[in-house]
């Protein structure tokens, strides 16, 4: 008994030094990013001497934060009401309904699950110039209605077969209308399936690099974090100072948003993973 | 009266599953209708027609572009000991985790924290950790390590991408995995014991065929996610040096937005869309017979 719990605590030291490597390389750019160039450049593990928060006002200032901030909101907000919206109730009414049709549109959705978004992305931008869709923050949005569909509707899908049958039919019996009998029954009870869908989405989305480079119009106003700090970085390659401070702003929310929502996020990806 | 009813409701379900439908078809089967058409075809993007040359960019892919087979090499290479890696790290790191620690969770949270940052930052993350964290350290320590050229070098270029890719993402197989041993009954273990299994033993005889589910899930994670490595590749080393670091994805990028060649772009995005196929299909079949009932 005695051994196996000293064995316990020397794992626990272990680990917490292992963890306290790990996450060095984000301690160093904190440190980094409150320094003068000179004071990067003398000695990158020193903690700094005098805190220059005149980088931030830079990089604030310089990449227009707020806005970048703005965008990013928009459309991650855009791309997830669509997303829920529309899969919710098309994911339900494919469970419901047992027809062929009904079992063909399903695969017709998922299908695309194996298609990788590299093998589409030249054609897409060139089908959507010819559709004319805005390449602005909002038009990225709703492209990601189409990406994210197909595992949305498969989660879904297989969430609403343990939903009981007779609350939808009761419902119907008391005559409500489709579309009021969905919100306010069924979609309540899907919540579990729903913050799984949001939670991945949202992480992805947010950070998502690829689509956002080769859609938006590179104007300022239209970029995203991600974006704006992979063109700021290129051009303030060696400015040490400025990057690291870049890099800060663009983690900032995403930490925050990992610190309140640690056992959702942990939940979600779980769920996820074994579902999708 | 009866039968109408039956009909319209046998519809109805289609004006709720029609925007869905619509939406997917514009983003996704369009375009992927469109790639394989213009596969067939010379474009460059700007001009108005493309012109068909039947196989001919499938046969250049294969016969004379050396940076396709490099790309390939690369990708596989990287694909093969990512897969390995990561989940031989993440299964002991999990194992290490689920036992009862003081600080389990917050453990669990520092290795979970690089997988929310996105990949790009990641690599200039890194990209600095490289180029000047490591001489400082290499300074205090006096470790050879520290002074390698880590992006410069070929080799060593191949593995900073490794290495940054699964500093990345482990934290969310360590998750995977401890929900995968929680899920498996104590009484499981406990009948080991008492058979007189011991730790070993009863972790490869026990507890791994009973993880099998979660193995599948994280192998083929690994699988789709590292076969389209990309994000982490443009900010930490740019493909280089001298293109040994450029992935199948990356590739196609260049060509098509770099180089303007879209037709032949497209041909080996297909290519890419085919491989994947192929590979998930085989390994999820695969693993799924190797799952053991409960």
């Amino acid at each position: 008994m005695d051994k196996s719990k000293k064995s316990l605590i020397v794992l626990e030291i272990i680990l917490i030094i292992v963890v306290a490597v790990f996450l060095y390389p984000i301690f160093l750019v904190l440190i980094n990013s409150l320094k003068s160039f000179k004071g990067v450049m003398t000695n990158v593990i020193a903690l700094p001497d005098s805190l220059h928060f005149e980088n931030y006002t830079y990089v604030w200032k310089n990449i227009n934060y707020p806005r970048l901030f703005l965008n990013n909101v928009i459309v991650t907000v855009t791309a997830i009401l669509g997303i829920v919206g529309f899969c919710s109730i098309a994911g339900f009414m494919l469970s419901r309904t047992r027809s062929r049709l009904s079992w063909l549109l399903y695969i017709f959705c998922i299908a695309p699950m194996l298609i990788p978004f590299q093998t589409i992305m030249i054609t897409l931008i060139k089908f959507l110039k010819i559709i004319n869709l805005p390449n602005n923050v909002w038009g990225l949005g709703s492209l990601y209605w189409g990406f994210a569909a197909p595992t949305a509707i498969f989660m879904y899908h297989g969430f609403v077969k343990n939903v009981p049958q007779e609350i939808d039919e009761s419902a119907i019996v008391d005559g409500a209308s489709t579309l009021r009998m969905f919100f306010s029954i069924i979609f309540p009870l899907l919540k579990p399936v729903t913050s799984t869908i949001v939670i991945i989405d949202v992480m992805w989305i947010w950070n998502d690099f690829l689509l956002p480079l080769i859609f938006l119009d590179g104007a300022k106003e239209t970029k995203t974090l991600t974006l704006a700090a992979y063109t700021f970085i290129g051009q303030y390659v060696t400015d040490w100072q400025y990057t690291m401070t870049a890099i800060v702003l663009a983690v900032v929310p995403s930490i925050l948003f990992f610190i309140f929502m640690q056992k959702h996020i942990v939940k979600g990806v779980t769920a996820g993973a074994v579902k999708g | 009266m009866f039968a109408i009813r039956k009909g319209v409701s046998k519809f109805k379900f289609l004006i709720y599953v029609l925007p869905v439908i619509a939406l997917i078809s514009l983003i996704i089967y369009i375009p992927f209708f469109m790639s394989m058409a213009y596969s067939f075809t010379e474009w460059n993007g700007i001009s108005r027609e493309a012109k068909f040359i039947g196989f001919e960019n499938f046969k250049n892919i294969f016969v004379s572009d050396s940076s396709f087979q490099s790309s390939a090499v690369f990708t596989l290479k990287y694909a093969v000991l990512f897969i390995i890696i990561i989940n031989v790290l993440a299964l002991l790191l999990a194992v290490m985790l689920d036992k009862k620690l003081y600080s389990t969770n917050i453990l669990r949270a520092g290795f979970f924290i690089p997988y929310i940052l996105s990949l790009v930052i990641v690599g200039f993350i890194w990209r600095f950790i490289f180029m000047q964290g490591f001489s400082a350290l290499e300074k205090i320590t006096g470790w050879n390590v520290f002074s390698w050229s880590w992006l410069g070098d070929v080799k060593l270029a191949f593995w900073s991408i490794l290495i940054v890719s699964i500093w990345q993402s482990i934290g969310l197989y360590i998750v995977i995995y401890i929900a995968g041993l929680q899920s498996i009954p104590y009484e499981l273990i406990e009948a080991s014991i008492v058979d007189g299994a011991g730790s070993i033993k009863r972790f490869f005889k026990v507890t791994f065929p009973l993880l099998m589910p979660s193995i599948t899930t994280c192998v083929f994670l690994s699988l789709t996610n590292s076969i389209k490595v990309f994000d982490v590749i443009v900010s930490l080393t740019g493909g280089g040096p001298g293109g040994a670091t450029v992935s199948i994805t990356y590739d196609i990028y260049k060509e098509a937005f770099q180089n303007n060649f879209y037709g032949y772009g497209t041909a080996k995005a297909l290519l890419l869309f085919l491989a994947i196929l192929v590979i998930t299909l085989v390994q999820v079949t695969f693993f799924k017979s190797k799952e053991v009932e409960m």
